[in-house]
C-alpha cells in the first residue's frame, strides 16, 4: 500500500495537470533535490566515502550533469519531434566557442563597420552561447521540412564535420592560440568565483534543474503535443492546422540552445581548456546513445541514459582492479567497449524503449501489487 | 460547435461545392469531372466501390490533394485548390479510413492536439506554464473533457493511443476531430471493421453531432443500412465518376448504383 494514487483524488484540472499527479512521486522528487542540492554538498564538505578526494564530483557527477542537459536537448529534437540528429557534438561546439568569444570579448573587422564587443561576463556568455546554437540548429534545421529519417541524419552530419572544420581551422574563434586550445574565461557568477568542484558541481546543478523544469514544460503543453503529434502522423498532424514549419524549427531552436549551454558548460565548467576534438562525431553519438538507452521522448529518460552510458565505464574500469586482476589498460578499455556495446544491444532487445519505460512498467506494476492485473 | 471564420452560413444553404473536378495520378483517374454540393447541417453520404475515388475527393476537399481541374467552393469563396492549413482554419476536420493517430500519445493529448488551432500562448509562457499558458491549458482541457464525456472514453484518457483496440481508436480519432470544432467534418469509412454494437454506438455519435452541434458530415461507408439510416443525401460515386445524386430511396433504386453494385461491365 506504499505506492497508491486511491485516495488521492483530483479536485480540478490544473491539480491533475501537475508534472507529477501522485504524491509519492512528488515527495521522491523533493527528496532527489534535496539529496543533490544539501545532502551532496554537505558530504562533500566532510569528505565521506565516497566523496573524499573529489574523484566522484569531478569525474561523474559533473559530466554526468552536463551530458544529461544535452541529451534532454537532443531529446526534444529526435524523441520528441522525431527528428533524427547526429550534429549534437556540433551544436555544443557552437555553444562552447560562442560563449568563448563573448567571454573574451568579439572583434570583427569588417572593412565598412567593425563589430566589437567587449568581454562579457560568464553568464550571458554561456547563454548567448545558447542563443548561438539556438541560430545554427534552425539553419540545419531548414532541410528538415524536406527531408526525413536517415536522409536528415546526414544532413545534421554535415553540420559535424562542417564545424569541426571551422573550429580547428578558423583561428579567429580560437583566438588566434598557436595551439588551438583555448582556456576559459573565470567563472566569475556576479562576483562569486566558482572554483572548487563542489561549487562547479552546484553551477551545473542549477542550470540542469532549471532547464529539465522548463523543457518539462514545453513538453507537456501545446508546443509539445505538435512536436509529437510531427513525429508520429506528419500528414494528419498538417490536415489539423499543425505547421510543420513552426514544429519542426521551434524543436531544432529550443533542442540546440540547450545543446548550446551544455557545450559551454562542459567547456566552461568540466574542461576548463579544450580543443575542438572535445565535441567531435564520438560525442554525438554519445549523446545519441543516452537518449536511446534512456527513452525516446521521456525527460527523465534522458537522465538515466545518461547515467547508464558515462557510469557504466567508469565501473567496468574499476572492476578488475577492484577484484585485483592484473590486466593491462589497452585490455580494459577493449572490454569497456565490448561490454557496453553488448548492454547496449541486450537492453534494446529487451526494452526497445529504454529505462524510461522499465521505469514506467515498474511503477504500474508496484501500483497494482501484490496483484498481477 | 462552430469554428471561426467566413461569412456565416444559414442551414440548408450549400457550404461547400466542388465544381467539375479531376484529379489523377499518372494514367489513373481517380476522380473524373465530378460536381455536388454539401449543405449546411445536412448528414451527406458518398458511397461506391472499392477505388471508386471516394478518399481522394475528401483528401480533395481538405486540401491534401490538389485536382489538376474544377473549383472548390467552401463558405462562399471559390479555388482551385484548398490548402491543408486554410482548410484546417476554415473549419474541416477529418478522421482516415486507415486510423491516423498519434500512436506515441495518449488519448487525451491525442485529443487535446485538437486544439491546437485554438491555444495562442506563445512560448514564453508555456515554458514557464504559468499565466495564460496554464489558464489556457485548462481551459481547454474543460472542452476537451467534454468530447471525452461524450464520446465516454474516459477510463482510457491516460491510455497511449497504440495500446487501445481497433474500435476505440476509431473512437478516440473522432475525438480528436471533434476537438477541433469543426464547421465540417470528414468521416472516412469512420465505421469500417467494426462489430455491430460499435457501429450503433458510432451512428448514434455521429447523428448526435450532427443534432446538438449542427456539424455538417460528409460521410464514407460502405454499409448501406448506416448509409440509408444516417444520411439526408447520398453521392455515388464509380471509377471516378459521379453515377447517382440524391436521397438514400432515390439513389437505392437508380439501375446505374445497383449496375455498379452488382458488377455490371460498362
Ligand atoms: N496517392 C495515390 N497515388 C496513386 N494512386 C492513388 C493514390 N490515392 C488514390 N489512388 C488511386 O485512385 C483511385 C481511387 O482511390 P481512393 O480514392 O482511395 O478510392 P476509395 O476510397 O473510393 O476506395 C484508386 O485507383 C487508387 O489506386
Ligand atoms: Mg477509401
Amino acid at each position: 500500500m506504499l505506492y497508491r494514487e486511491t485516495g488521492q483524488f483530483k479536485t480540478s484540472y490544473a491539480a491533475d495537470m501537475a508534472i507529477f499527479p501522485i504524491r509519492q512521486d512528488r515527495i521522491a522528487l523533493y527528496v532527489l533535490l534535496a539529496i543533490a542540492f544539501i545532502g551532496i554538498p554537505v558530504l562533500d564538505a566532510l569528505q565521506v566515502w565516497p566523496f573524499a578526494g573529489e574523484y566522484l564530483l569531478r569525474a561523474i557527477l559533473i559530466p554526468f550533469l552536463i551530458l544529461s542537459l544535452a541529451a534532454v536537448g537532443l531529446n526534444i529534437l529526435t524523441g520528441y519531434c522525431g527528428q533524427l540528429s547526429l550534429g549534437s557534438g556540433a551544436f555544443m561546439a557552437v555553444g562552447a566557442y560562442s560563449a568563448y568569444k563573448f567571454g573574451t570579448g568579439v572583434h570583427l573587422p569588417l572593412g565598412l563597420f567593425d563589430i566589437a564587443i567587449p568581454a562579457l561576463p560568464v553568464l550571458p556568455s554561456i547563454l548567448l552561447g545558447g542563443v548561438m546554437a539556438a541560430a545554427v540548429g534552425i539553419l540545419f534545421g531548414v532541410p528538415s521540412l524536406r527531408i526525413k529519417g536517415l536522409y536528415l541524419a546526414v544532413a545534421t552530419l554535415a553540420a559535424q564535420f562542417f564545424f569541426d572544420w571551422v573550429f580547428i581551422r578558423v583561428q579567429w574563434f580560437t583566438n588566434y592560440t598557436s595551439s588551438g586550445s583555448v582556456t576559459a574565461p573565470e567563472l566569475n557568477f556576479f562576483g562569486l568565483i566558482v572554483n572548487k568542484p563542489v561549487e562547479r558541481y552546484l553551477l551545473c546543478l542549477i542550470f540542469v534543474t532549471v532547464v529539465a523544469l522548463l523543457a518539462k514544460n514545453l513538453v507537456r503543453g501545446n508546443i509539445g503535443r505538435q512536436w509529437m503529434a510531427i513525429r508520429d502522423m506528419d500528414i494528419a498532424a498538417e490536415l489539423m492546422g499543425i505547421r510543420p514549419l513552426y514544429a519542426k524549427l521551434t524543436a531544432f531552436a529550443i533542442s540546440s540552445f540547450i545543446m548550446g549551454i551544455a557545450g559551454a558548460l562542459w567547456a566552461f565548467v568540466y574542461l576548463g581548456s579544450w580543443e575542438p576534438l572535445a565535441f567531435n562525431i564520438d560525442r554525438s553519438f554519445q549523446i545519441l546513445f543516452m537518449v536511446i538507452i534512456g527513452g525516446l521522448g521521456s525527460i527523465l529518460g534522458s537522465f538515466l541514459g545518461a547515467a547508464f552510458i558515462l557510469v557504466l565505464p567508469i565501473m567496468l574500469d574499476q572492476v578488475p582492479h577492484a577484484l585485483g586482476i592484473p590486466i593491462s589498460v589497452e585490455t580494459v578499455s577493449l572490454l569497456v567497449f565490448v561490454v557496453t556495446g553488448a548492454l547496449i544491444c541486450w537492453l534494446l532487445i529487451v526494452e526497445p524503449h529504454g529505462f524510461a519505460r522499465l521505469w514506467l512498467t515498474g511503477k504500474e506494476k508496484l501500483r497494482l501489487w501484490p496483484y498481477p492485473y | 460547435m462552430r469554428a471561426t471564420g467566413g461569412p456565416e452560413i444559414a442551414v440548408g444553404d450549400v457550404l461547400l461545392s466542388v465544381e467539375a473536378v479531376s484529379l489523377s495520378f499518372g494514367g489513373v483517374k481517380a476522380v473524373s469531372d465530378v460536381s455536388f454540393d454539401i449543405r449546411k447541417g445536412e448528414i451527406r453520404a458518398i458511397i461506391g466501390p472499392n477505388g471508386a475515388g471516394k478518399t481522394s475527393m475528401l483528401n480533395i476537399i481538405n486540401g491534401f490533394y490538389h485536382p489538376q481541374h474544377g473549383r472548390i467552393t467552401f463558405k462562399g469563396a471559390t479555388r482551385s485548390r484548398m490548402r491543408p492549413h486554410e482548410a484546417a482554419r476554415g473549419g474541416i476536420a477529418r478522421t482516415f479510413q486507415n486510423v491516423a493517430l498519434f500512436k506515441g500519445m495518449t488519448a487525451l493529448d491525442n485529443i487535446m492536439a485538437g486544439r491546437t488551432l485554438k491555444m495562442h500562448a506563445n512560448l514564453f509562457w508555456q515554458m514557464l506554464r504559468v499565466g495564460p499558458a496554464l489558464k489556457e491549458e485548462i481551459e481547454h482541457r474543460h472542452r476537451v473533457e467534454e468530447i471525452i464525456d461524450f464520446l465516454k472514453i474516459q477510463d482510457i484518457r491516460r491510455v497511449p493511443v497504440a495500446r487501445l483496440p481497433y474500435g476505440l481508436q476509431k473512437r478516440v480519432e473522432l475525438g480528436r476531430a471533434l476537438a477541433m470544432e469543426p464547421e465540417l467534418l470528414l468521416l472516412d469509412e469512420p465505421m469500417a471493421g467494426m462489430n455491430l454494437e460499435e457501429k450503433e454506438d458510432m451512428s448514434r455519435f455521429v447523428l448526435d453531432v450532427n443534432d446538438h452541434f449542427g456539424t455538417t458530415v460528409a460521410l464514407i461507408e460502405h454499409d448501406m443500412g448506416v448509409v440509408m439510416d444516417l444520411s439526408d443525401r447520398v453521392v455515388v460515386l464509380d471509377h471516378g465518376i459521379k453515377i447517382a445524386d440524391g436521397t438514400p430511396d432515390e439513389v437505392k433504386n437508380n439501375q446505374a448504383v445497383i449496375d455498379a453494385y452488382l458488377g455490371v461491365a460498362h
